[in-house]
This record gives C-alpha cells, structure tokens and sequence, in this order.
C-alpha cells in the first residue's frame, strides 16, 4: 500500500499508526531455563526417592543384625550420595580458595566459605545417615571404623576453616588467611575421603567394589549423587549470594 | 518393614523433600529481589 493512500483519519490508517507505536511482544511461554532446571531437580530427586524405597532391591550383602529389617540398607542411596556431594563441595571450595588467592577477586572468597558451609551441612547428614545405618547393621552408633573417623577428621578440619575466619575481623586478611587454609583441601579431602580408609587394614565399611550389589543399586547411587551434587551447587549459589547481600548492607551500615 | 511402610516412608521423604524445594524457590525469589533493590 502506498504511504498517505488513505487520509490520517482513515480506520486503516488510524490502525496502522496505533501498531507501529506499541513494542511488539512475542506471543508464548517464556521459558525460564534456570527456573526449568530447578523443577527438573526436584523431579529427579522425587524420582531418586521413588526408586530408592520402592523399586531398587535390598542388597543381600546388606542383611543387618537380628532382629532388624534389611530394608534399612535403603539408606545408602541416600548416605553415599550425600558424602560424595560434600566431598565434591570441599574440592569447589579449595579451587575458589586457589581462583581468590590468584586473582584477588572478593567474590571467589565467597564462593569458597559458601562451598565449604554447604559441605559441611552434606558432610554431617551423611554422618548422622551413617550412624544411624551402623547401629542396624554393626550394633553401635559410632564404632571408631576408619571411615567414621576420617569424615569426623573432615568435619574438624572444616569447622576450624569456619573458626579462623570468625577469628579474624579484616575482610581482606580475612579472605587471604582462610583462602590459604581451604586450599588445603585439594590434599586433605582426596587423603581423607580414599585415602586414609583404605590404609587401615581392618574397616567395618565394604571394600570399594568389595559390596555384592545388582546393578540397579549402583545406578540409584549414581542418580542420588547427580541430584545431591546439583542440590548442593544451587544451594551453593543461594548461599554465596546471600552473603554478597549481607557484606554489601554492612558496608553501607559502615558509610 | 513391609510394602504399606516403604510406601509411607517414601511419601514421607516426598514431603520433606518438597518442602525443602519450595523453600529453597522462595529463597532464591527474595535473594533476587534484594539484588535488583539495593
């Protein structure tokens, strides 16, 4: 159509005019990929939880005590994959403890403690998950077994990390003193995750390999690990930014 | 334990775990907000 065909008065014309003002939205469903990665989490898990109680079998290699039911086992799939979602965190945490102390950059220092708090809350469900588990299957809480205590040792060497830097007031000093520390743990967590239990000549635990499990065990481990370890990052991430949040009003308490 | 307290050991574990989620959503809802409000 020609441009002034009709006069500015024309219906068409008043039309064509009304359109051209407006921004032009896309008509749909805008789709929120974080926000649809995070319902695909809590789909998984549901799905972890579902086959972990009510579809996956009961090792026979873990029968438990007289007088117990074998269906206690089914806390593996919820023990193992929470140990290895906080072994997974103290390992982030050392490499933005390293990332800080390379390029001095304030928000990898958050990165680290959030990591290393988040750890520590995974590292003590999978003690308290363990214990419970030992008293069905070896009759006592805590049996000094060489797992047991190199996670105790894990947990005191975090929660001290977690006590220098309440220790020290200057947030720079702060960042680089416990940045040294936590990087650490690219040492410390491998030794006394895999290392030091498999040292000990005698452990309550199954040698790695050593458990007779079908393969579905292991598969519902496996998906229990994925979703835990993306649990533990998104609340690594909801962490890290609540604390950039709380440092920020402190500085402006401060002016 | 037999099937019915799986089954009710399960759908309790659903419920803690929803929870959680759903708190985890709000407080990603609220963190955002300060973010975008100083």
């Amino acid at each position: 159509m020609a441009e002034g065909q009709y006069g500015d008065a024309h219906p068409v014309a008043v039309a064509a005019n009304r359109h051209s003002s407006q921004t032009v939205q896309p008509i749909g469903i805008r789709l929120d990929v974080k926000n649809a990665l995070r319902w695909l989490l809590w789909l998984w898990i549901c799905g972890v939880i579902w086959a972990a109680l009510l579809v996956a079998p009961v090792s026979a290699g873990f029968a438990g005590l007289d007088g117990y039911s074998p269906q206690s086992s089914r806390i593996v799939y919820f023990h193992v994959p929470m140990a290895v979602a906080s072994f997974f965190g103290f390992l982030a945490g050392a490499w933005w403890s390293a990332v800080y102390l390379w390029k001095r950059r304030p928000e990898a220092d958050l990165a680290s403690v959030a990591a290393i708090e988040v750890s520590l809350l995974f590292c003590v469900l999978a003690t308290v998950t363990g214990a419970v588990w030992s008293r069905v299957q070896w009759g006592a809480y805590w049996n000094w077994d060489p797992r047991q205590t190199s996670i105790a040792l894990a947990m005191v060497f975090y929660a001290a990390y977690l006590t220098l830097r309440g220790a020290i007031e200057d947030p720079e000093t702060r960042a680089r003193i416990s940045s040294s520390y936590a990087v650490l743990g690219f040492i410390v967590a491998p030794f006394l995750y895999f290392i030091m239990p498999r040292m000990a000549s005698f452990s309550l635990h199954p040698k790695p390999g050593g458990a007779e499990m079908e393969a579905s065990i292991g598969l519902v481990v496996v998906a229990g690990i994925i979703g835990f370890t993306a649990l533990f990052f998104w609340m690594q991430n909801l962490r890290c930014r609540a604390l950039a949040i709380e440092e920020r009003l402190e500085q402006e308490m401060l002016e | 334990m037999n099937d019915g307290g799986l089954i009710w050991l399960a759908a309790v574990n659903l419920i803690i775990w929803t929870g959680l989620f759903f708190y985890l959503l709000s407080l990603e809802r609220k963190i955002r907000q300060q973010e975008k409000d100083p």
